[in-house]
């Protein structure tokens, strides 16, 4: 018979995978917490630092500081424009890469690998001194959407691509033979069920692109978006209502989320592919911020 | 459809992609390597092929170069160590809660960056309980975390956890389990069907998380401005406040470029050094 | 899938594309609009002059620094002139803002502002490069009425005819009474027992110029030398990791978390960090303090500099300058308001950091002037290095 300790070390080997990701999983939502606790603050002055006392204050009003909400405004202008540009056209290039055998492939497909390995703040830096050096676009507005939906493109590109890789092409030969045209056959068939995929990875553009704070220092001019305005309270005090509608973002990201996800359950049965090891047929991960 | 549609189809999916990511990426590069060639203020810059930026730069910032690489180093080393674990469990120990597991990976993504970094400011400050209990611990011999090197190393990892969990657990989850059942079978211990079978099969996402997490971890700044204090100063920080403060703009561009040239450089080795074409994402169906 | 990676399609495509890239690069610097300025010869510029137009009305866009404002001021200048306001609060840095700007500037715009607030050396500077518009004294009575004294005839403007001052302030050291209460000058900053636990400035303008203070030294005569040894002595604390960080504004997220117990700090900020922590004081170092002021400025290419001119003289009214300093506690520039504030709140009018007495400052320097622009670069060069560890 195995005595208590042995028992316990035996618990504690077979568990320890576990008992690690749950610390890391603690780990991960550690600043979260921090984030949505210190929203509740009731700071007697500007500085929003130590725990002072609890109150609702400011989630009741949110939207009371003019220039964050115009910040915010901009950002989430900003993000729409970006992620509706970079997802048509990323889809367009996924579709081109993963569909076709063409000249100039691999070169392509280079090129779309190469800003994700770049370091932001040289993507950032180049932008700048191609703006300044060229003088047609003022830094602002312009060159903030130009730079996003640059970077955006190479992860849709990703996202959409890996979704395209685990399709069942016999659906679209099954339309065809039913008479449709191409044209009809990818409406009807394709796009619907490639339409998590792009979802995902228009999220991920979306999220990018409303989080991006290197790029956009360097080539906002005098624009500021959401995260530029944080960079610049940060030196002053940061207010309570960033924290607010930092969560506020949080928990309309995750409700897209989750909105995403119930989107792919139902294209799963759609098209009866599941994610069945055995026949190969792998649907990777669902989660949006897919690599 | 026609021969020529055919053939043309993927340019006109292509092209529209293909022309941004050129003139805003590639040509961007042409410029700052101008830049990065020229002499003089602002004002009255003037291209001169004027190498010594670039010497300059090396000279004048070599420590801050290697202070980045090895905070991203090290950053990256703990990230895949934190990493690993959590990918196998989603992966093989989940099950049901496998979603809300992967939420919580992706979850800090959906805070701004900048606040996640300000969040570990009030962690790690002085007089926190976690700084309290590292310091009784002995793991923090000089009674503060924050402003010194291991927050910096510490909000790195944090940071770009995620992409270091996610391509693990991508590449986890596609080992087919009869593999792991076989070597189960064929192996004595769970250690080492887990080192022979499970771990080189893993082998391309660690491959592409560690990438993923040590170039960007490399040019990074804010971690180091919120939670460095003086004397870790990473080389983004030099870059950024060569163009943005002194608008030093040729040092500054030299200094880029140099950044991405040794960037480049360690990846092509590792890259090598590791064997990987499945990052290239060569697939077609 | 693994093909050669000499492919000579493959290659033949790379060099397609970088060669298509090379050319448009070219086509769009021949066609770009000559480089926005920061290229090219760097020409002088005739001064311009603001022209003032009747009563004003419309628009007008300010940049100032954050929490430099109270919250009534604007809307009161709204309701009383009809003018319709937008108070950007995007400068964090001089340095950072004319940089912003710059390439407008250059072009002879200003990005749709009309005045900026921004420190008297960076100010000298944007006025050198033509950047600044002299004001029409008719439109500003009040400042020339309220200014006060000691203000009113500056080396570097001697008639106050393209800068009005916004706030002044000091810079001294804001120490935690509890934690560090023996700390009453810079050199104090540098002692062991402090290790870790002390922030200095970031401004090149405030710091060196204290810790040449502390040694002795009067910043107004000191030589290359003299800043290069005080450089050093600071370059030698940031190594130890006596200091904790260079911070801008932020030593005040340090001193409120307990992370720091003494930083070098400005005065106006001492008297809002109290609100978060009494303990918090800032402290006039005995070797005396830095003065500084923050002018308000029209560039060229301002929409509306009538507007403009009617807020800067808006502000100069003591009744509404008196609004400002219960808020933002800096040295208020217009003579009067001490009296509009002791009626409202007598504790404030006795203040000493936002109506300092003559004998307060006796030992203050005035924001140092460098000798020439090679000893300016080199010490700001020497600096900088300190800054980026």
């Amino acid at each position: 018979m195995e005595g208590r300790g042995a028992q316990a070390w035996r618990w504690l080997r077979e568990h320890a995978v576990n008992i690690v990701a749950a610390l890391v999983v603690f780990y991960l939502l550690l600043p979260i917490a921090v984030i949505l606790l210190f929203s509740f603050n009731d700071p007697s002055g500007r500085y929003n630092y130590t725990w002072v006392g609890f109150t609702f204050e400011h989630w009741a009003h949110a939207f009371s500081r003019p220039e964050l909400n115009e910040a915010l405004v901009t950002s989430l202008k900003l993000a729409l424009l970006a992620t509706v540009i970079s997802t048509i056209v990323g889809t367009m290039m996924a579709l081109a890469l993963v569909r076709h055998q063409f000249f100039g492939r691999r070169p392509a497909n280079f090129l779309i690998v190469i800003p994700m390995a770049t370091p932001e703040v040289v993507m950032g830096a180049a932008l700048l001194s191609f703006f300044l050096l060229i003088g047609t676009f003022s830094l602002g507005f312009e060159t903030l959407l130009i730079a996003h939906v640059m970077f955006c493109i190479s992860f849709v590109v990703v996202v959409v691509r890996s979704r395209l890789i685990g399709f069942d092409r016999s659906l679209e030969e099954a339309a065809r033979d039913l008479g449709a045209s191409s044209f009809q056959t990818f409406r009807l068939v394709t796009l619907p069920l490639i339409m998590p995929g792009i979802f995902g990875a228009a999220m991920l553009a979306f999220a990018l692109s409303i989080d991006d704070f290197v790029i956009s220092n360097f080539n906002s001019g005098t624009t500021v978006t959401f995260p530029l305005y944080i960079f610049g309270a940060a030196q002053r005090g940061i207010p309570v209502e960033v924290n607010v509608i930092a969560m506020i973002l949080f928990f309309f990201t995750v409700a897209a989320m989750g909105f995403a996800t119930w989107q792919q359950r139902r294209a799963e049965k759609m098209a009866s592919v599941r994610p069945e090891q055995e026949t190969g047929i792998g649907v990777a991960v669902g989660a949006p911020a897919a690599t | 459809m026609s021969s020529l549609r055919r053939r043309l189809s993927p340019y006109f999916l292509l092209g529209p992609g293909t022309i941004w990511l050129v003139v805003f990426f590639v040509v961007p590069l042409y410029f700052m390597a101008k830049l990065s060639l020229e002499s003089g203020t602002v004002g009255s810059l003037e291209f001169d092929w004027n190498w010594s930026n670039y010497s300059e730069a090396l000279s004048e910032y070599d420590t801050q170069f290697v202070r980045s690489f090895v905070y991203a180093g090290a950053a990256t080393l703990l990230a895949l160590v934190i990493a690993y674990p959590l990918a196998y469990a989603i992966a093989f120990k989940a099950g049901r809660w496998r979603n809300v597991m992967l939420f919580a990976v992706v979850a800090p993504f959906f805070t701004t960056y900048l606040i996640r970094t300000i969040a570990w400011e009030t962690i790690l400050s002085d007089e926190s309980p976690v700084t309290e209990f590292l310091h009784a611990v002995g793991l923090a011999p000089s009674g503060h975390i924050l402003a010194t090197s291991w927050a910096v190393i510490a909000g790195l990892t944090y940071n770009f956890l995620p992409f270091m969990i996610l391509p693990i657990y991508a590449s986890l989850e596609r080992i087919d389990v009869r593999l792991i059942e076989a070597g189960k079978d064929l192996y004595a211990s769970a250690a080492q069907t887990f080192l022979r079978v499970t771990l080189p099969l893993s082998a391309p996402g660690v491959v592409a998380g560690t990438l993923l997490t040590f170039i960007p971890a490399a040019g990074d700044y804010v971690n180091a401005q919120f939670l460095g204090g003086a004397g870790n100063r990473m080389i983004g920080n030099v870059i950024q406040s060569l163009y943005l403060s002194q608008a030093d703009y040729p040092s500054a561009a030299a200094l880029s470029f140099v950044l991405m040239a040794l960037i480049m450089i360690a990846v092509v080795v590792y890259i090598r050094f590791a064997g990987s074409e499945a990052l290239m994402g060569e697939d077609t169906v | 899938m693994v093909s050669s990676k000499k492919d000579p399609r493959r290659i033949s495509a790379l060099v397609a594309v970088l060669v298509a890239a090379a050319t448009l690069a070219l086509g769009l610097a021949a066609c770009g609009g000559g480089g926005g300025g920061i290229e090219g010869g760097g020409e002088e510029r005739e001064a311009s002059k603001v022209k003032l137009e009747g009563k004003a009305s419309g628009d007008l866009t300010i940049s100032n620094w954050p929490l430099y404002i109270d919250k009534k001021t604007i809307p009161n200048f709204e309701k009383e002139s009809g003018v319709s306001v937008k108070y950007i609060e995007d400068i964090n840095s001089n340095e950072e803002f004319f940089n912003k700007m710059q390439p407008l500037l250059g072009q002879g715009e200003s990005g749709g502002r009309s005045i900026f607030v921004l420190a008297d050396y960076q100010v000298v500077k944007m006025h050198k490069l033509g950047y600044l518009q002299e004001f029409d004294k008719a439109g500003l009575p009040e400042v020339e009425k309220n200014l006060v004294a000691s203000l009113q005839h500056p080396a570097f403007d001697p008639n106050r005819d393209w800068t009005a001052p916004w706030q002044s302030g000091m810079t001294g050291v804001i120490v935690n009474k509890e934690t560090a209460p023996d700390v009453k000058s810079v050199c104090d900053l540098f002692e062991s027992q402090y290790k870790g636990k002390v922030d200095f400035l970031n401004e090149v303008r405030e710091t060196v110029p204290l810790v040449m203070k502390c040694e002795g030294v009067n910043p107004d005569e000191a030589t290359e030398a003299d800043w290069m040894k005080a450089i050093e002595k600071i370059k030698g604390a940031a190594d130890s990791g006596q200091i904790r960080r260079f911070t801008g504004n932020d030593y005040a997220r340090d001193l409120t978390s307990g992370d720091a117990v003494a930083v070098i700090g400005w005065s106006g900020d001492a008297v809002q960090l109290q609100e978060d922590n009494p303990d918090l004081e800032w402290r006039m170092p005995t070797e005396g303090c830095m003065l500084w002021s923050e002018d308000m400025v029209i560039p060229i290419g301002a929409p509306n500099p009538t507007a403009a001119e009617a807020f800067m003289n808006y502000v100069y009214e003591p009744e509404v300058q008196a609004n400002i300093a219960e808020y933002v506690n800096y040295v208020t520039p217009v003579e009067g308001v001490k009296e509009v504030l002791a009626k409202r709140d007598p504790e404030l009018a006795k203040n000493q950091l936002i109506f300092p007495s003559a004998s307060f400052t006796k030992n203050c320097s005035a924001t140092p002037v460098f000798k020439s622009e090679e000893e300016e670069q080199k010490v700001i060069k020497a600096f900088d290095s300190v800054l980026n560890g």
